[in-house]
């Protein structure tokens, strides 16, 4: 019994000395070159930042940057946790908002000395220090069919006001058969469908930054302190119950993301509540009409800017030896005609960065660009909820009330008990 | 013959190895991890003894995905061994082409679970719906996805779809294992088709129940990737005053838990989880093995 025992041991100690150099070859380093290593969460621009990695490591000797990309619908959160847990955290990852920054604050390098800082509004901050580069400015506004505003006669630079909207929403909703609309609208709340952040996350910033200065955080800051500015929440919640009511009801209860671009990219609908992301979708959908952005106005008086943000930022792992390499290649994105190319051109990003003067070729990035340069716009601040707010409370409380449309107060009553939940989150 | 025990442990040692690395270790870890506030990254760790556990039972949207997913488990094990016996009575009946049947059956089964939900997710979305707006079938012209008191009954017809072919193939291993001399000596003296069936099949076949009735429970119990794709949690329903989502099943609350960064609190969810499935299953086996019957 007892010489089994030891064999046993030995055994395992066998087959545990195989398994760890069998994993632990892939560590050793061969030379001193530096290898960067980039782990990034845009699958729609793999191509071009791997191209724009390759040409980065051709002209800058000893330095090799390596991206890895994983994303859409995949775990990235999880999987930089799995990298984190084998010691293979990546010397740049990316962060989406405050939540984020929680997590991995223990990696998170003080980016305050670069010198792309003074270049950007857009940086992530923490307490007056930078932490994130702005990948990108995302926006949105509610993007029209300019061609159908035109035949019913509405022109999109009145849609200031609440008033005016549920104005121009009746007269399509009477021109339907006319037009060839299904509705005015293509809304999207529906848990099922994977849709509930078109409602509780992008419409709802409305609500925390709309018609206020770009940087005021004072009603989401109120709202993370568990209360409602309940007279401003009512009008905003009129002007969902308006979106709502005039929306394609199957897409608002049930569609996906497909549904609700489509229907909008065939002149089903007149309106389409998404960001600047829907450019490379709406060209692959053959969209030929003219498309523009009128302003989310919820308030009695009027709004005339868009809401721009950055949705995500990359971050340097202060922790690696390959820091400041890590350093250097975010600055020079931000600062080399090359890493301008990039951005624009080949990844039909827009860049948070002033001194770009390069032009997206999407409509509705046109249209962000000029807000941008106009100024004026309100600020997004979804990111400084906490994890899981927008998915697992505000989203069954949006898909719910788009149900029962008429039911103002329930949603009112059901947002304001969530709102006072959120500093035990 | 004798072997050698060397080689026994050689041949045995690999699995012991994965198992222990990746259910035995893990498993501990899991319900450390359950009495702590871990986010999944930070190496601070504090103890917070049983308060994870404790605020579960005041969390509305917990209580209701326990609660529909033992609704959801007790229709499956209905509906699934009910439609799984009657089509594995008419395999071994002397229909034509039944070796066709059985693998037509069966073949629903070899679909995974991501894409089955997504193929059924665009028939009742899109197919029944424009079906129903063109012939203006009245309760076609919603979709079942889309309202709270139907979504978890079609969920497990979907499921059954899926399920039923396997169940059937134990069943039919089970009905051919019987003699059929005593079928036929009861078909001799008389004995119409159904008392045949009640009398003698069901009582010969306790032991393939015992397994089917198994299966479905805990299947059902874990379900998760039909469920993601399908309905996604969606719609919405309303259940201790608080919104909730109307068909997110315990798995996929656990799921939604974990990828909000409250590893912790996830972990308390699948200890949760652990237990009453084991004490829901041990009751079962129990049951069911009282009343099988010994040849």
């Amino acid at each position: 019994m007892r010489k089994s025992l030891l064999k046993m041991v030995a055994l395992s100690l066998m087959v545990l000395m195989v398994a760890g150099s069998v994993f632990g070859a892939g560590v050793q380093e061969t030379s001193k070159d530096v290898t960067v290593n980039m782990f990034q969460l845009k699958v729609e621009i793999k191509d071009a930042i791997d191209g724009y990695a390759a040409k980065y490591s051709a002209a800058t000797p000893g330095v090799t940057v390596k991206v890895e990309t994983l994303g859409g619908g995949a775990d990235y959160g999880g999987a930089l946790k799995a990298k984190a847990q084998s010691g293979q955290m990546p010397d740049i990852f990316v962060i989406e908002g405050r939540g984020g920054y929680d997590i991995w604050k223990d990696y998170i390098a003080d980016l305050s000395d670069q010198s792309w800082v003074a270049d950007t509004d857009l940086a992530f901050k923490v307490d007056g220090k930078v932490y994130g580069f702005p990948v990108a400015i995302e926006g949105y506004g509610l993007a029209y069919n300019a061609d159908i505003l035109a035949k019913a006669g509405i022109d999109p630079a009145t849609l200031t006001t609440r008033a005016a909207y549920e104005k121009a929403f009746q007269t399509l909703e009477a021109k339907k058969a006319q037009l060839g609309i299904d509705a005015p609208v293509a809304m999207a709340a529906s848990v099922a469908g994977g849709m509930w952040w078109v409602a509780a996350q992008h419409n709802l910033a409305t609500y925390w930054g709309g018609g206020l200065d770009f940087n005021d955080t004072s009603i989401i800051e109120m709202a993370l302190k568990g209360r409602l500015d309940d007279a401003r929440f009512l009008q905003y919640a009129k002007y969902l119950q308006l979106l709502f009511k005039y929306a394609d009801q199957k897409i608002l209860l049930n569609g996906s993301y497909d549904d609700q671009v489509g229907a909008f990219a065939q002149g089903k609908t007149a309106f389409l509540h998404q960001g600047n992301w829907v450019d490379p979708n709406l060209k692959q959908l053959g969209v030929t009409f003219k498309v523009g952005y009128a302003p989310h106005a919820f308030l009695d008086k009027e709004q005339k800017g868009l809401y721009l943000f950055a949705p995500s930022w990359y971050c340097v792992n202060k922790e690696s030896p390959n820091a400041e390499a890590a350093k250097a290649f975010l600055t020079a994105m931000a600062t080399t005609a090359d890493g301008h190319d990039y951005m624009v051109n080949q990844a039909g990003m827009i860049p948070a960065f002033k001194s770009v003067k390069l032009q997206p070729a999407g409509q509705l990035s046109q249209a962000l660009m000029a807000a941008n340069a106009k100024g004026g716009n309100y600020g997004v601040f979804f990111g400084m909820l906490p994890d899981g707010a927008g998915q697992n409370v505000f989203g069954p409380i949006f898909d719910l009330f788009a149900q029962n449309q008429n039911n103002l107060d329930r949603f009112i009553a059901d947002m304001k008990r969530a709102v006072a939940g959120l500093p035990n989150m | 013959m004798k072997q050698s025990r060397a080689v026994n442990i050689l041949f045995v040692a690999p699995c012991v190895f994965a198992f222990v690395m990746i259910i035995v270790i893990p498993f501990f870890f899991g319900l450390y991890y359950s009495v702590t506030d871990w986010n999944g990254v930070s190496n601070n760790v504090n103890f917070v003894g049983l308060r994870n556990f404790s605020n579960l039972a005041n969390s509305p949207d917990f209580v209701y995905s326990f609660l529909i997913t033992i609704a959801y488990t007790l229709i499956n094990i209905v509906l699934i061994n009910i439609v799984s016996f009657v089509l594995s009575l008419v395999v071994t009946s002397k229909i034509k082409r039944r070796n066709f049947y059985r693998a037509g059956f069966f073949v629903p089964y070899l679909i995974g679970g991501i894409v089955l939900g997504y193929i059924w997710q665009f028939i009742l979305n899109n197919i029944l719906v424009s079906l129903g707006t063109t012939y203006s079938i009245k309760f076609l012209e919603t979709s079942f996805l889309s309202l709270p008191h139907t979504v978890i009954w079609t969920m497990a017809v979907v499921n059954t779809w899926q399920y039923a072919g396997y169940i059937m193939l134990i069943f039919v291993a089970s009905i051919q294992s019987i003699p059929s001399s005593l079928m036929e000596a009861a078909s001799v003296d008389g004995a119409p088709f159904f008392s045949r069936v009640l009398h003698i099949l069901l009582p010969m076949m306790a032991n393939a129940f015992t397994i089917s009735l198994f299966l479905t429970l805990t299947t059902s119990f874990k379900q998760f990737d039909m469920n993601l794709t399908l309905t996604n949690g969606g719609p919405a329903t309303r259940f201790m005053d608080t919104p909730v989502k109307a068909s997110q099943l315990l798995a996929m609350n656990i799921f939604n838990t974990a990828t909000a960064n409250r590893m912790a609190e996830a972990q308390a969810k699948a200890v949760v989880l652990f237990v009453a499935l084991l004490v829901v299953s041990l009751i079962q086996v129990t049951v069911n093995k009282k009343k099988e019957v010994e040849m």
